[in-house]
């Protein structure tokens, strides 16, 4: 028989009720990092583009979506989608009363927190199309296959674990 | 006895809310100046001429037909003016409007108009000061919540997202924003070109008001068929179920 060892990671997905201002979000994924034991996260929600994508407005430039800076544990980077779903892989569950508790701290309203399976653990059609062979398996499930490749995962540098980070 | 028409059924909030909007008898909530209706529209600069397509009907010499004679031009056709749009988009979290009852509004209130009523939006064409003057009745009256719901030319997919942490519409070229007093400012037109200065358009309605008087039949808000163990057809299921069945077995003639 097997049995499902306590060690292994899991999965999950939190959603709250409304999309997030980027200082909400910072605090969310600041919080959501303090708990630790995240092996990948993604963020995702509506594209917020630099300039208007089509209409008689074309081109116009949006300044409201430039400079969307926010910084999580130390590293800034800008934020290219309005915050509306978190997904990330924790190392064990031990890690999800945590999560649950940082996300109550950050958040100012409701949320949904779902444990499941989100990220494919396979290569696709179209990974494979993009990247050719995968070598770093971490980044698959993380990335829109339509996206461009500047608006890739931010991965950390290779066997740095959270923990070499955080110290 | 005069003929009172009778709109839609339903005893529910939701009902009654359609009634009103098909009728025509919705409350005035705001006064949005009409120079700046028409600069959020963005097809003329206030104040400016408005652009023909013909003469104005007077100097035309029209031909000699009874219907011309029995119906009396709208201001926008006597002066020949080019027919504009207006879009609006409503938030699908309890906006006040949707849009089959704006296009409902405008068809049965609006002369002269072409309402088009799409999923996720709604557009009246009309001769420009027409348009100017059914827009500008939409904008202050209760079809409309600054907030939930907005002017968009393009990109309407705000209207079937959640809603921003301070209550907005979700507007990816964010025409609208919430000023620190608490007033939704319109900064961009329907298309998403800045504008010159910034609109007020006033206060927000609160979650409880925007519930009170929205049209559309939500789960968590008033359903359609009642809770879950309390279901409780409202008149309007039955009768959609009665025109379908018309329509389907008998292509509404039932004779």
């Amino acid at each position: 028989m097997v049995t499902a060892s306590d060690t292994e990671s899991i999965q999950v997905e939190i959603l709250p009720q409304r999309y997030l201002m980027p200082a909400t979000a910072q605090k969310l994924l600041n919080a959501i990092y303090e708990n630790g034991g995240i092996t990948r996260i993604m963020i995702q929600g509506p594209n917020l583009p630099r300039s208007v994508p089509y209409g008689p407005a074309k081109g116009t430039p949006i300044e409201e979506n430039r400079d969307l800076i926010i910084e999580v544990a130390g590293q800034a980077f800008e934020l290219g989608v309005k915050l509306g779903r978190v997904r990330l892989e924790l190392e064990s569950e031990k890690y999800l009363p945590g999560l649950k508790a940082a996300c109550e701290r950050a958040l100012p309203f409701t949320f949904q927190i779902k444990q499941g399976k989100f990220f494919h653990n396979r290569p696709t059609i179209s990974d494979y199309a993009k990247y050719g062979d995968v070598e770093d398996k971490r980044i698959l499930g993380l990335i829109d296959p339509k996206a461009r490749k500047d608006k890739l995962a931010i991965l950390s540098e290779e066997k740095v674990t959270i923990e070499d980070e955080e110290r | 006895m005069a003929y009172t028409p009778q709109f839609y059924p339903g005893s529910t909030s939701v009902g009654i809310n359609r009634r009103k909007h098909m009728s025509g008898n919705v409350e005035k909530l705001r006064d949005i100046p009409e120079a700046d209706v028409v600069a959020i529209m963005g097809h003329r600069a206030p104040g400016a001429d408005y652009s023909s397509t013909h003469p104005p009907l007077k100097e035309m010499g029209e031909p000699d037909c009874p219907i011309r004679q029995a119906v009396e031009p709208t201001p926008g056709a006597a002066a020949g003016d080019r027919v504009r749009y207006s879009q609006w988009t409503d938030s699908m979290y309890f906006a006040p409007s949707i849009p089959y009852f704006r296009s409902y509004w405008g068809a049965i209130n609006c002369k002269g108009c072409d309402p088009g009523t799409l999923s996720g939006r709604q557009i009246i064409e009309a001769r420009e000061r027409d348009i100017e003057k059914y827009t500008k009745t939409q904008y202050d009256s209760e079809m409309t919540d600054v907030a939930l719901c907005s002017m968009r030319g393009c990109t309407v997919h705000g209207h079937s997202l959640r809603l921003e942490e301070n209550g907005m519409q979700f507007d990816m070229l964010a025409r609208t924003e919430l000023g620190n007093d608490g007033n939704v400012l319109g900064v961009k037109d329907q298309v998403g070109i800045p504008l010159d200065k910034k609109v007020n358009l006033g206060k927000p309605m609160s979650e409880a008001e925007a519930k009170k008087r929205t049209t559309i039949f939500r789960f968590d808000g008033v359903p359609m068929s009642g809770t879950v163990g309390a279901r409780k057809p409202d008149e309007a299921v039955e009768m959609t179920h009665h025109m379908w069945e018309l329509r389907t077995k008998w292509g509404y003639r039932p004779e």
